[in-house]
């Protein structure tokens, strides 16, 4: 599975595809079971330069029950910098984003997809 | 210190409303984001994992009081309430949005401070030595040429798209604490024979993928002529760097594929050719810079202070703040103060606004209003009268500010890695956390004395891991975080680069793994020495056996 | 074809005009067309440069990036025309090329700026003795003076006629005060 991931043009803030809109949470993104679907949403998206930068796919796997992106680094961006728990999404706290935060902390990183440079 | 005139701040005044048009631009869709990036690049602005990331330029780590507290209120106001001092002296916010950097940048202009040339393939901020103008080692102010440095490289017409970013680095110490050479250029001013200004020019040094240190290419440059020739090299690397691969962009490459007497061949040659009195600062505009620097009004104070020294026998915690972080000033008297941000569990190199607050205050206070950064992640208060040192301890503490560990093993260089950065492959802050927990009692880690580990969450080593007693890089295995040691390195005078140790391990057997590297050196140590002297009179051996038995 | 802009010399304010192109850029494997002004690589001008220049027309080069402006010195001065290719607007070889034709071989004709030639890098064109310019990104005249002069000072001297910031002060300090054109355009 996988799910569309971009930044806000005007803020910074990490933000996933759902059906031509940009949620903030990462279990609010629509996950893509075909590639092509998800490359139709790329392209969508990159048609989109005045609302995102540079967005791009990432892998999703189903643990324990809840939706986590594979790559860590990915992880680290649906929840935000562990140094500092009280900043970023991890913030906000609901079910979805303990149960990803849980899932992070015991699990090792894995497989990156696609290393962007910005 | 220099403070901006009316041309200076009308200088960073065009250049915030230039990048005010030009974001207006992006956001109008006028241009491209490959476009743009660039331009916001040359303003420091990054876009990193969670937001934007904006880099302060702090030119030769010189801060007023007025720019600390502007900067707490821009952390405060805009960001996260905190900012993150680098390895090179500048301050990065984590959580900047792009709409807001605008108004950021003017409210930074305001008080001379500024991002330009803080990213990009162009001359980036000139560092120097934290403790100029105060410390008794030095044969004249280095920031004078500093900023002569920063005048020339601002918005250079010539030297902005150059084949990769370039660092200078000025020291006029023996002693070395500003790692000139692992800059592009280090330049190391000392007095000839006959009294006169003179610098050692070094080329070529740099950490990343390739790792070297700077070469001299010239032993004796007269310190007048300096600008016109820093003209010359960067005319040279601007026409003869290669641009086909990023990886090999660097002068280093370049010194080192022409070979250091070619390259120097090159830019004398080059010189010889440069109209010098055009490019070369005239005796009065120096003389302004230099009155800018001119030492301070010091009070005669008694060589000993009865105040501090009676501080230090009533209190072993203040007796140890006074062994680690206070340095000899050149007035009997005063002292040059370390202000650690490497507490135990926190992020190294962050400061709170309200820590920032607390600095700005006891600056003005006590130290003539004058703040530093130390690429070492730490602050100094560089003109602190001895009697007054109880009393900023006392205020240090309670801002949780005091801790008394400058250059020991829990005085941790880290950048921000996967935690924050795009490029990095590994975090870094949490290995840094995890070994200064483990070290935390402070008499531990003074009984093993200096030793300095240095972790970079990636190949480009912005967390110095080269120049580490003890390097920590972290990197990607198979999708994992590790982590590889390196031991042996060091930045100073006696700069030498760090060697691997062995194969990378996971990020929780570090702490295990530094434990097993001190115990060894313990075992071994001779005389005192430290770390690093162990490390290279054994070799890494007896080191690499410790740390890799316990794995087989 | 982009448009090409020309800084106007006999003017005391910045200014730039559009101007019509007299030259016919001709590639390596096309024939020399009759009777006009025209601009050759660097190649050309070694192999056919005589016979070109003794034409009676005018004639150009059209240098890359990584050719030297001093492979030029000998046949310089019977150039109109040094056009300088920005291959990308982040290679920055072309404004070493330039400020050494300048002030080091002291060219008088036309440097001009093709290829990769955008807005956000007129100031360091003009600041290093580029005076025409083939713009990538559609800018006006107006529009790239306005870049161009966005800055009210200079820290340092280059090819063109700005005196450094210290110069100014000098004279400030000496109360001469300064002269020196208002900001331009927005």
């Amino acid at each position: 599975m996988k799910v569309l991931t971009a930044n806000s043009l005007t803020t910074g803030e990490v933000v996933f595809w759902n059906a031509g809109r940009w949620a903030v949470a990462f279990n609010d993104g629509q996950r893509f079971d075909g590639d092509e679907d998800a490359a139709g949403a790329l392209t969508a998206a990159e048609d989109q330069p005045r609302m995102v930068v540079a967005p791009y796919l990432i892998d999703v796997e189903d643990m324990d029950g809840h939706w986590v992106p594979v790559a860590y680094r990915e992880r680290l961006r649906a929840l935000g910098p562990s140094n500092h728990p009280q900043h970023g999404k991890q913030a906000d706290g609901d079910a979805d984003v303990q149960a990803l935060a849980a899932v992070t902390s015991s699990a090792r990183s894995t497989g990156r997809i696609k290393l962007i440079r910005r | 210190m220099y403070r901006y005139d009316d041309l200076d701040r009308q200088m960073l005044t065009d250049r915030s409303n230039e990048f005010r048009h030009q974001a207006a631009r992006r956001l109008s869709g006028e241009i491209t984001e490959d476009q743009f990036k660039p331009l916001r690049l040359m303003n420091g602005l990054y876009l990193q994992l969670h937001a934007y990331m904006l880099r302060v330029a702090i030119p030769f780590g010189t801060l007023s009081t007025a720019q600390l507290r502007r900067l707490a209120w821009v952390a405060t106001t805009y960001d996260k309430g905190y900012g993150h001092f680098t390895t090179r002296t500048n301050v990065q916010l984590h959580w900047i949005k792009l709409r807001d950097a605008p108004d950021i940048l003017d409210a930074l202009a305001e008080v001379g401070l500024h991002a330009i040339q803080t990213s990009g393939n162009c001359i980036r901020n000139v560092t120097a030595d934290p403790y100029a103008g105060a410390t008794a080692d030095e044969v004249d102010d280095p920031r004078v040429w500093a900023e002569a440095i920063r005048e020339w490289s601002t918005v250079h017409p010539e030297f902005s798209y150059l084949p990769r970013k370039f660092k200078i680095a000025v020291t006029a110490a023996e002693k070395d604490r500003a790692a000139i050479r692992s800059y592009d250029i280090g330049l190391h001013l000392r007095r000839t024979r006959d009294g006169e200004l003179s610098f050692e020019v070094m080329a070529g040094g740099g950490q990343g993928r390739t790792p070297y240190l700077a070469k001299t290419i010239r032993e004796h440059l007269p310190a007048s002529r300096l600008l016109s020739y820093l003209d010359a090299i960067l005319r040279v690397y601007n026409r003869a760097g290669r641009r086909d691969n990023i990886h090999k962009a660097r002068i280093k490459i370049l010194v080192n594929s022409l070979g250091v007497e070619e390259f120097a061949r090159q830019v004398e040659a080059e010189w010889a050719q440069i109209e010098a009195a055009e490019v070369d600062l005239p005796d009065t505009e120096l003389a302004r810079i230099r009155a800018a620097f001119q030492p301070q009004v010091f009070d005669p104070q008694p060589a000993v202070s009865p105040v501090f020294e009676a501080a230090k026998a009533a209190d072993p915690e203040f007796a140890r703040f006074a062994r680690r972080n206070v340095h000899p000033h050149k007035v009997p008297g005063y002292a040059i103060l370390d202000i650690s941000l490497k507490a135990p569990g926190e992020t190294p190199g962050d400061a709170s606004s309200a820590q920032m607050e607390t600095v700005a205050d006891l600056a003005d206070a006590y130290s003539q209003g004058e703040v530093r950064v130390n690429y070492t992640q730490n602050l100094v208060l560089p003109h602190v009268k001895l009697a007054d040192v109880p009393a900023v301890y006392a205020r240090l503490k309670e801002a949780r500010l005091a801790t008394a560990n400058i250059d020991l093993i829990t005085d941790i260089i880290a950048c921000p890695g996967l935690d924050y950065c795009t490029l990095a492959n590994a975090r870094a802050i949490p290995v840094a956390q995890a070994i200064a927990k483990r070290f935390a009692d402070p008499e531990r880690a003074e009984a093993i004395g200096e030793l300095g580990i240095k972790i970079s969450g990636c190949i480009n080593a912005c967390g110095h891991h080269h120049l580490g007693a003890i390097g920590i890089l972290g990197v990607d295995k198979k999708g994992e975080e590790y982590y590889q040691l390196s031991l042996g390195g060091s930045a100073g005078a006696d700069a030498e680069l760090a060697r691997i140790l062995g194969p990378a391990m996971s990020g929780q057997s570090i702490p295990d793994a530094i434990e097993t590297l001190v115990e060894t050196y313990l075992a071994h140590r001779q005389d005192g020495e430290r770390f690093l002297d162990t490390v290279r009179r054994t070799g890494l051996q007896p080191f690499k056996e410790a740390v890799y038995a316990v794995a087989d | 074809m982009p448009s090409l802009i020309k800084l106007d010399a006999g003017s005391d304010q910045p200014r730039a005009l559009t101007v019509q192109d007299a030259f016919v850029f001709v590639h390596d494997e096309e024939p020399i067309p009759a009777a006009c002004d025209i601009v050759v690589t660097l190649s050309r001008l070694s192999s056919e440069g005589d016979d070109l220049l003794a034409s009676g027309r005018r004639v150009g080069v059209r240098l890359q990036p990584s050719e030297a402006v001093e492979d030029l010195a000998y046949d310089l001065p019977r150039l109109a025309v040094v056009q300088l290719v920005f291959a990308k607007f982040r290679d920055g070889r072309p404004y070493s090329s330039a400020r050494v034709l300048r002030e080091r071989l002291a060219y008088q004709g036309e440097v001009r700026a093709v290829g990769d030639v955008l807005r956000e890098q007129a100031m360091h064109m003009v600041r290093c003795g580029f005076d025409a310019f083939e713009p990538a990104d559609g800018s006006s005249p107006e529009q790239w003076v306005a870049a161009a002069y966005r800055y009210r000072h200079v820290y340092q001297r280059a090819a063109d006629e700005r005196e450094p910031i210290h110069v100014e002060r000098a004279q400030i300090a000496s109360g001469l005060g300064h002269n020196r054109p208002d900001e331009v355009g927005a």
